[in-house]
């Protein structure tokens, strides 16, 4: 009886310790970059302005839904890293706390919002990466147009994120909707559909895949495209001759924060020089210029988008490409 | 009750001498009604605001979400093969795990330990690691595809309804060894005297006594099933599933009422069987008299019947082994199929360390915190006398049926306003972890008290013990078992499961059943696969700790000698 | 000696049982005559019931045989062999009616449905459960599921029917009617029965013989009588009875009279026939029932093999008194059936203890 109520006590010691936690300047954010960029962007915060940002990898569809499930009372004080549908909504719905920074002082309005609802820390496009090793096996060139994707020899060996779950998708999509027009955007979207293996949750999921060789051809986020080269996967990429298309990054401070002063820090290192060389030297292209890992000095060739149409059409294109996509199985 | 001596006693001390008396007398009836409603606020609630959501638009009352839903083929392709695959799902189960069941409770010897061991590791790991192994072994470049030069298409439904057999067919094993071992062997044996065949036993005896064990286990699985939706979305391919596709509406799409009506319909068959069940079973439940505990002793079992058995165990052990192995090998391969150098980096990826620690603090908070409600709430269900009690009997068995997924969604939407804001806490997690899995706790502790007579509280209170005392000094020790095994599962489901907690994962608070999915729909493989190892690794440790106690303190109950 | 005369059922030929190292069995022969009612009685742990297993057949024998009407069946599992089990649980399946447990049997023999209801009606009259045939087993008493368990195991006769304490869940009435029946019952049938219980009475009032189990070794084989009486060895003795053990030393033996002259640890020496041959000087143990010893009120004038003792308590029962003496330090319980002048028996009576001279003698 007695071992018995130790054991008890042991317990709920234990319990009690394993409860309490950590101490310092901390805030709490939504942040959709990649697992491991997250981690690098909050290194560099905690190491530059000693300010610890708490956050777990959600997709930038998690975040969005999260954040209007949570409207108007926030889990969290800030977004650091959401696709344009949700930036523009926030703005739109008064979620956000606008102020100027003057650490953003000079960048254009692509990357930060005049009236300073949002701000863009850095601009990703999707590529096209090929397995090299599986290419070579098959005696296959790496296409040059997107067009060179409908090819029935590509049948079931490509893949790509699905607009439904990926960010990155959702900006496919409306990048060749904006590329070819709504009905020819479309078709061209269907006939891919004919080769495309399976859409995937992740936008980066391409790239791990093809990387591995479980397909050979991907469209995927540019974000880590370059780290998996340099890790050693046998990946080739390009942008086809058409260019690609581009969302932004956004970040901005949640209404009802308490820790306001704080994250008015964290959005002015955001448009430092130093964040803009971290984003760049991943792949990204960023406020400040900087070398960029994946592009060098070069400007990818961009499709022309209207990123606030892009945010309205989504609903109504989320259901379109269920009802096209999602009723026929292989 | 006041007598004529408590007449002679100033009317205050009489007063209060009634409310202690009322206390005592309806301590009971209390303590029932604060479970109720922790029960209503923390099961109830949450699948009630799933519903209410999906039937409220924006212009008040409607049916239009089910309207879509229904005209749309894309979801009810959705729904149908999500019942296949539970269908499909349950039968193999049931199938393999009375298989194995079998063999550990009658087979020979030797194969009894190894059988239990192998089988019991999936207890402790993730669901979606079967899927991990799937594509390591057999992906469009998997290592068994390479070698053999296979062209078997593993996205898709056969991939996910073989992880998810892998993933369940223990469970089935477990419960229905469960019901086997608590099968007087005597019976058997009886049918055996008498001239019947092994497989005459098994038709006549064993299948027909273990029904009740053998429905609980396809609930169960059934719903488990249905509900999990890891592999689903990490091998699902193109075939859709309504588990993630009610993440995805969720989480991708952002919108929560086809999300909850999704959530609706992924529940209906869950309580469509869940009434089944209990409806089969009513009068379905045998009692034998009981005599001295006879072991099951290893028959001759005949070729016939052992040969299949002694297959199907091979088989379904082999298979588990097999992608414990491989994932443990994966999580030290550098890129995987591309430069199979083995590396340590894996390991020493430290941000998924802090979400192991939080899924331990979780599941600790959620086992204890659920054992303690599991077993008040078996007690008032057993002794109680009070209206209701058949029904909150049911609802806090309901657990059962209910999908992880559908929880999760109805405490994102429950609790995330004030006054009962919970999201972005660990109580969310530990809460959601406690309903979910309450009903086996509960389960336990009736079981349990069905074993004690009554007598010895009576006879306790006749010594002049109040009800607090005999329930602290009497029933509390005897249920202490159940107490262990409503802790043990609570904890080791809450640390593995993912289908409800990742909708209430928040900033600064990921738990690793989260990581490892994030990773493997990510693609990597490498890191999901070390973030399993450690996450087994921690577990299985947990585990043996609670074991070493449990057993000491078990002989200290023993000795109070009870019986 | 008659009935020895009777064929042979089952032969059980040096049977050892190991599990793994531990030695239930340590080598058990034993024969069995047909038609007779032989129980293997003994304390928990004994091998009775691991002896019992090992003849239906659940259990392996690790080495030995095990010769059932003249053949080998070692290798037979239990459905091939011409044994029927009654456990102690009775282990009636709970899924079925009363003659659908009594018909199981027949229908795994392919009876067809006319005969299997002939024979299961048949069988609900021997044990008086006329009417009952369609009762689920959880509406049965504790004494009808034993018959109906009975029924079963008769329902094809078996060549030796094998009980496992079968009595043990039932209450003390019902315990002793149902013993009655089950030895009617196998009287009328002449059915060879090996009966285990740990109960000595139940044993001795059920059995034409009894085997005494202990450590897995037989401590003796024989009739009621001869257990009771003539006790093989001090075991034995105390485990059928209450037993009085007087360690006695004889003194002279005289050979026409058959007689034996000791002196015992109680002081007073004792006159004692001979049923076995003693030597002068020889160490013995007297066995003294409780019951076969006299007891009365210290009068004048002692009678042969009378020792004087001190009552130390008195317990009056009606039919019958127990009492315990103290004869200088030794303590004796002595049974007094039919009690005469109970009022004069109190502690701290002087009482007159007369030992019968026809007890048992133990060599030492």
């Amino acid at each position: 009886m007695k071992k018995m109520w130790l054991s008890v006590v042991v317990a709920v010691a234990f319990a009690a310790v394993v409860a309490g936690s950590a101490l310092g300047e901390e805030i709490n954010a939504y942040m959709g970059l990649s697992p491991e960029n997250n981690k690098k962007v909050v290194d560099l915060v905690r190491e530059k302005t000693g300010i610890q940002i708490n956050q777990t990898f959600q997709s930038f569809g998690e975040i969005e839904a999260k954040v209007k499930s949570e409207a108007p009372n926030f889990n969290a004080d800030m977004v650091t890293g959401c696709g344009s549908p949700l930036a523009f909504m926030a703005k739109k719905n008064g979620w956000t706390v606008p102020f100027v920074s003057a650490g953003w002082k000079g960048i254009s309005d692509v990357y930060a919002d005049p009236e300073g609802h949002w701000f863009n820390i850095a601009n990703f496009s999707f590529v096209l990466v090929g397995n090299k090793d599986n290419l070579k096996k098959k005696g296959l060139k790496m296409p040059t147009s997107w067009k060179d994707l409908l090819d029935p020899k590509w049948k079931g060996d490509i893949v790509m994120p699905s607009p439904l779950s990926s960010g990155t998708a959702n900006m496919m999509r409306f990048s060749f909707l904006a590329l070819y027009g709504d009905t020819e955007g479309w078709k061209f979207l269907e006939a891919l559909d004919k080769n495309i293996h399976h859409y995937t949750r992740s936008g980066n999921a391409p790239t791990d895949l093809v990387g591995r060789g479980e397909f050979t051809l991907g469209i995927t986020s540019d974000e880590n495209v370059k780290a998996r080269i340099d890790k050693g996967y046998p990946l080739i990429w390009s942008i086809p001759k058409e260019g690609t298309g581009y969302d932004g990054t956004f970040a901005f401070i949640l209404k009802g924060t308490k820790k306001l002063d704080t994250a008015k820090k964290v959005i002015f290192f955001l448009g430092s020089q130093e964040m803009s060389s971290l984003l760049s030297g991943i792949g990204y292209m960023t406020p400040r210029p900087a070398p960029n890992a994946l592009y060098g000095k070069t400007t990818p060739k961009y499709i022309k988008i209207d990123l606030a149409k892009a945010a309205e059409d989504r609903p109504k294109n989320n259901d379109l490409w269920k009802s096209k996509f999602r009723t026929d199985f292989k | 009750m006041a007598t004529a001596g408590d007449m002679t006693h100033t009317g205050s001390s009489t007063a209060i001498a009634g409310v202690k008396d009322f206390f005592n007398k309806n301590l009971v009836k209390i303590l029932a009604f604060s479970l109720f409603l922790l029960l209503a606020l923390f099961l109830l609630y949450p699948i009630v605001a799933v519903l209410l959501k999906s039937l409220k638009g924006p212009e008040g009352w409607t049916l239009k979400y089910y309207t879509v839903f229904f005209t749309k083929s894309y979801y009810f392709q959705s729904l149908y093969n999500t019942l296949i695959l539970g269908l499909i799902n349950t039968f193999i189960c049931l199938v393999f795990g009375f298989c194995l069941a079998y063999m550990a409770t009658r087979g020979p010897w030797w194969l009894r330990k190894p059988l239990k061991i192998v089988s019991l590791i999936p207890l402790v790991a993730p669901p979606y690691l079967f899927a991990l192994s799937l594509i390591i072994l057999f992906g469009r470049n998997g290592f068994c595809t390479k070698l053999f030069g296979m062209d078997w298409e593993i996205y898709g439904f056969d991939g996910v309804a073989i992880s998810q057999c892998l993933a369940f067919i223990p469970l089935a094993f477990m419960m229905i060894e469960n019901t086997l071992q608590s099968l007087n062997p005597n019976l058997e044996e009886s049918a055996y005297d008498m001239g019947a065949s092994e497989a005459t036993i098994i038709r006549t005896i064993t299948i027909p006594l273990l029904t009740p064990g053998l429905l609980k286990a396809a609930l169960l699985i059934f719903v488990m099933t249905i509900a999990e939706f890891g592999n689903a979305a990490i091998l699902g391919g193109r075939t859709p599933f309504l588990a993630p596709d009610t993440y995805t509406m969720i989480t991708g799409e952002s919108d929560f009422e086809m999300g909850s009506v999704l959530s609706v319909v992924l529940i209906a068959p869950c309580i469509i069987i869940f009434f089944i069940h209990n409806y089969l079973l009513e009068g379905k439940k045998f009692t034998t008299i009981g005599g001295k505990p006879v072991a099951s002793e290893p028959r001759r079992i005949t070729p016939a019947i052992m040969v299949p058995f002694t297959l199907v165990t091979l088989i379904s052990c082999g298979a588990i082994a097999l992608s414990f192995l491989v994932v443990l090998l994966a999580s030290f391969v550098n890129i995987l199929g591309v430069d199979n150098s083995l590396v340590l980096t894996n390991y020493f990826d430290f941000t998924t360390n802090y979400a192991i620690y939080n899924s331990i603090r979780v599941s600790f908070i959620a086992a204890l915190i659920g054992a303690a409600i599991g077993v008040l709430l078996a007690y008032v269900i057993v002794r109680g006398n009070f209206f209701g009690r058949t029904f909150l009997e049911m609802v806090s068995l309901s657990g059962f049926a209910l999908p992880g997924t559908v929880l999760g969604i109805g405490y994102l939407l429950a609790f995330s306003a004030p006054p009962l804001k919970l999201t972005g806490t660990l109580m969310i997690l530990a809460l959601n972890c406690v309903f979910r899995f309450i009903a086996v706790g509960v389960e336990a502790g009736i079981s349990k008290l069905h074993q004690i007579n009554i007598e010895i509280e009576e006879a306790s209170a006749d010594l002049g013990a109040s009800f607090l005392t005999t329930f602290w000094r009497i029933v509390l020790p005897i249920m202490f078992p159940a107490f262990v095994a409503g802790f043990i599962y609570t904890f080791m489901t809450a640390i593995v499961s993912l289908s409800a907690v990742v909708f209430l994962v928040s900033p600064g608070f990921d738990l690793a059943a989260v990581k490892i999915f994030d990773a493997a729909v990510y693609g990597e493989i490498g890191i999901a696969s070390a973030v399993t190892v450690k996450l087994v690794l921690i577990v299985m440790l947990c585990m043996a700790t609670l074991h070493y106690i449990t057993k000491k303190t078990q002989t200290g109950v023993a000795q109070k000698g009870v019986f | 000696m008659e009935k020895a005369q009777k064929p042979v059922m089952l032969v059980l030929k040096d049977i050892h049982k190991f599990y793994g190292e531990n030695e239930v069995l340590k080598g058990v022969s034993l024969e069995i005559p047909k038609g007779q009612l032989v129980t293997f009685v003994g304390p928990s742990g004994c091998g009775k019931t691991t002896l019992l297993r090992i003849v239906g057949g659940f259990t392996d024998a690790t080495t030995g045989d095990i010769i059932l009407d003249g053949r080998r069946v070692n290798d037979l599992p239990p459905n091939m062999r011409d044994t029927r089990i009654c456990f102690q649980n009775y282990a009636l399946f709970p899924h079925m009616t009363v003659s659908d447990n009594i018909a199981y049997g027949l229908k795994i023999a392919k009876w067809n449905k006319e005969r299997i209801r002939t024979r299961v009606d048949e069988l609900l009259k021997l044990v008086e459960l006329s009417g009952f045939g369609d009762r689920m087993i959880d509406r049965l008493s504790g004494g009808q599921q034993q018959r109906v368990a009975l029924a079963r195991a008769l329902a094809i006769e078996p060549k030796v029917l094998l009980l496992d304490e079968p009595l043990s869940n039932l209450d003390a009435n019902l315990r002793l009617t149902m013993r009655e029946e089950i030895r009617k019952l196998q009287e009328r049938l002449q059915l060879t029965t090996v009966f285990v219980t740990h109960d000595q009475f139940e044993a001795m009032a059920i059995s034409d013989r009894l085997v005494v189990l202990k450590n897995g070794l037989i401590e003796q084989v024989g009739t009621p009588i001869e257990i009771y009486d003539r006790p093989a060895n001090e075991f034995v003795a105390g485990f059928v009875g209450y037993v009085n053990f007087l360690k006695a030393k004889v003194e002279n033996v005289d050979r026409e009279k058959r007689t034996a002259r000791m002196s015992t640890e109680i002081v007073c020496s004792l006159e004692i026939n001979m049923a076995q041959d003693v030597q002068t000087g020889e160490e013995v143990l007297l066995v003294v029932r409780p019951e076969s010893v006299n007891l009365s009120i210290s009068g004048n004038g002692c009678r042969p093999n009378c020792c004087k003792g001190v009552l130390k308590s008195y317990m009056y029962a009606g039919s019958i008194a127990k009492c315990t003496v103290e004869i200088g330090d030794k303590k004796m319980i002595i049974d007094q059936y039919n009690p005469r002048e109970a009022e004069r028996f109190h502690p701290g009576a002087e009482v007159d203890v007369e030992i019968p001279r026809n007890v048992h003698i133990l060599k030492r």
